[in-house]
């Protein structure tokens, strides 16, 4: 079942299917150098990578390859992975179920991948669980954020194939309580994005902020479906609830045109506390410039500027000598995922799917996003991101976070079983 | 060409999926079934377009009525899928004859637009009731059980459940175009004012035609949900139910074997561009826009018109 490579008979079947064409398509991205591969491990280690390429969120696409292209060169100037290169193709997943069905399929079975990564929409990765297990690789999810993923997908039915490395709604949903626990605001509203995304991280919100700092009321909840472009009835309801805070997970280009109409409402005097939990993300910081009020809270899946320690210092700098650009969470996440996978095989010793399996399981890996543990039971990368306040630095051309803080993943992630007492926040012991 | 020689090639086809079925690697299966749901869905949404004359925006929503259903009694009632099967087709037949009940009061762009509409509420309706269709992320963890007897879950298995559907459709469109119903919903297409006075209630026509279409949609449907194990609201957005009019477009309207010629090129060459480029949009779109301009009653359209340009053309109502 498992084949690597591409043998020259799958490629005259596949020329049957897809005509002469096939042959040209089948890299974009050759390997860069020779190696003679030990015993062990034959031919590239080959990755096949797909992000949302096309339509306005084609930015992410972006960042997503800006970080995996350099972890290749990196890697592959190194000396590869365990004395092989390392070959990635990218796709275009365009957020649709089917297509990332097919990317995935075509990687595995096509293109001969060894592992896949990425993936944007958690509806993707969720249809994505099952093809994985009956396509028997690993897939390494860089920014999908459902909890379901990892809570039933893997823990509750088992699907070993899957893992993340990006934080899971917990971030959103969990820390953000925790932050809010904190200040002084009684009343909370939301806008949100009417899906399924929006709905989970404020009901995790409330039921953990609720828990944490009991009398605490949700005033206001107004959805805006994808696509919004008018925030006005949406800010317009929020204040009418004369909330203390404001939660919302709006995100990318509809985050920066609610900011943008909220400035205009004047909501930024009217509520004191506001929470953005993928507020630091770099469209949306970059997009909104000066326009991003100070004294905002804001997370993400990475931020730049933590941790503040060398390795973290010099990947920025780095970064920005190749790419120009500061590094998105996306980069962070999808670089970081180059090396995990050669952190396993090395480890494992081969790149057949169930040792690197169960190398991943557990593996400690440094970062520039700081140390990560792939949680045995459920495949979810335990990390530190922060939580911070939005100030002015004259030294970026955005808001940047000035305070910041850090809640241990251990004390906002849910645990397994996941079901029952004490798996969710806040824990006793 | 004569129908003999029609059904010689017909039947090599499906021999030829057949035996591709037993030897192609799991990816060209994959993309055999993708084309063989996608010319599920054209073949029969053709009927009411090029056969009937009406252009519906909703069929996609009847494509998703199909994938829930099947889903929803694969999940909470029973993993087999022809039951499920049956569920979904059930659950779109209904729909049709609801919608279509409403639309088949009105042609060309009223018709249109009533499609459009009620296909979006059935979208709305998919995506706000969360508890029962999952919202955005859909219903996830559909199985495919066995089918009397034969397991059809590995890609293999499951290929000769698609095509054994996929030559169901072909003989039963097929027949109902040979029919006189077929003829009668030409005959609609061309003039239902004459057909109307020929003593023929032309919104029962109309509606049966809508149905039918509904039906097929609700087949592709189910067993699309069966190939990806999940379901997608999306399907039921109006963009999708623009495929099957591209691939009706692309193939030939007016032919048999258009919306079949169709999905194979819109599946195929899809896959191809995406080899080449990311910007594999823009490329598709202009070939697909070179293909529809540059062939006036698309592929085979222009094909049969290049055949029939000597002989006599004996079956040119038919055929062009």
């Amino acid at each position: 079942m498992s084949k690597k490579g591409l043998t020259r008979r799958q490629f005259v079947k596949a020329g049957l299917l897809t005509g002469t064409g096939a042959a040209l398509g089948v890299g974009v991205l050759k390997p860069t150098g020779l190696w003679a591969a030990p015993a062990k491990i034959k031919g590239p280690v080959k990755v096949g990578y797909q992000a949302i390429m096309s339509g306005t969120l084609a930015g992410y696409g972006e960042f997503h390859k800006m970080g995996v292209v350099m972890a290749m060169e990196e890697i592959n100037k190194a000396g590869g992975i365990a004395g092989v290169p390392l070959e990635v193709e990218f796709r275009d997943s365009t957020l649709k179920k089917p297509q990332a069905i097919q990317n995935a399929r075509y990687f595995v079975d096509s293109w001969g991948a060894d592992f896949l990564a990425g993936v944007d929409s958690s509806g993707q990765a969720l249809a994505l669980a099952p093809v994985m297990a009956q396509l028997g690789k690993p897939l390494m999810v860089t920014h999908a954020a459902t909890e379901k993923l990892t809570e039933i997908e893997v823990y509750k039915k088992g699907i070993k194939e899957i893992f993340r490395i990006c934080t899971p709604t917990y971030q959103d949903g969990n820390a953000a309580a925790f932050v809010a626990q904190g200040l002084p605001a009684k009343k909370w509203a939301t806008i949100s994005p009417k899906y399924e995304y929006g709905y989970t991280c404020w009901n995790m919100f409330k039921d953990t902020l609720g828990k944490l700092k009991p009398g605490v009321e949700f005033v206001a909840e107004s959805w805006a479906p994808f696509g919004t472009t008018d925030f006005r009835p949406h800010i317009n309801t929020i204040l009418d609830a004369k909330p203390d805070g404001l939660y919302s997970v709006e995100w990318a280009g509809e985050l920066i045109t609610m900011i943008k109409q909220a400035n205009q409402a004047g909501l930024f005097k009217k509520i004191k506390h506001i929470m953005l939990p993928v507020g630091a993300a770099m469209d949306v910081l970059e997009g909104l410039g000066a326009e991003m009020p100070d004294g905002v809270w804001i997370s993400g899946r990475y931020f730049f500027m933590f941790p503040n320690d060398q390795r973290n210092i010099d990947w920025v700098a780095r970064f920005r000598k190749r790419w120009n650009h500061y590094p998105a969470y996306v980069s962070e996440t999808g670089y970081s995922a180059m090396y995990a996978y050669k952190q396993a095989v090395e480890a494992a010793g081969s790149k057949e799917s169930n040792a690197v399996i169960g190398a991943l399981e557990g593996m400690k890996m440094g970062s520039p996003a700081g140390e990560r543990v792939f949680r045995k039971q459920d495949h979810q990368a335990m990390y530190e991101v922060p939580w911070g306040l939005t100030t002015t630095n004259p030294k970026y051309p955005f808001k940047v976070m000035g305070k910041q803080v850090i809640i241990p993943p251990s004390e906002f992630f849910n645990r397994p079983p996941f079901e029952g007492p004490n798996t969710h926040p806040p824990f006793k012991g | 060409m004569n129908s003999k020689g029609t059904h010689a090639i017909y039947l090599a086809i499906i021999l030829g999926l057949a035996v591709l079925g037993l030897v192609a690697d799991r990816f060209v299966l994959y993309m055999g079934m993708r084309v063989m749901l996608l010319a599920i869905f054209a073949m029969g949404y053709n009927l009411l377009l090029g056969r009937t004359g009406l252009l519906s925006f909703g069929h996609g929503a009847l494509y998703a009525t199909g994938a829930y259903g099947m889903a929803l009694v694969n999940l909470h009632l029973t993993p087999d899928p022809l039951l499920g099967i049956l569920a979904g087709v059930a659950l779109a037949t209904a729909c049709s004859l609801i919608v279509g009940f409403f639309c088949v009061r009105h042609t060309e762009i009223y018709f249109a637009m009533l499609t459009l509409a009620f296909g979006m509420m059935i979208f709305s309706l998919i995506w706000n009731l969360r508890e029962l269709t999952g919202g955005d992320d859909g219903l996830v963890g559909i199985s495919r059980g066995s089918v009397l007897g034969l397991p059809i879950a590995k890609d293999g298995q499951f290929y000769f459940l698609v095509l054994f559907f996929f030559a169901l459709t072909l003989w039963l469109i097929h027949r109902l175009r040979g029919s006189a119903f077929g003829l009668i919903l030409a005959g609609i297409r061309e003039n239902n004012q004459r057909t109307s006075f020929a003593g023929i209630p032309v919104k029962s026509y109309r509606l049966a035609a809508f149905v039918i279409s509904g039906v097929f949609a609700g087949l592709a449907g189910s067993l699309g949900a069966m190939l990806e194990s999940n379901t997608d609201p999306f399907s039921a957005h109006w963009s999708h139910s623009a495929e099957p009019i591209l691939v009706s477009l692309i193939g030939g309207l007016q032919t048999f074997s258009g919306p079949l010629v169709g999905s194979v090129i819109f599946v195929v060459l899809r896959e191809i561009i995406q080899r080449f480029t990311q910007n594999w949009m823009l490329w598709f779109g202009v070939i697909l826009l070179a293909i529809i301009m540059g062939m006036r009653g698309g592929v085979m359209g222009g094909l049969e018109k290049r055949l029939k340009r000597g002989p006599a053309p004996a079956g040119k109502g038919e055929g062009s």
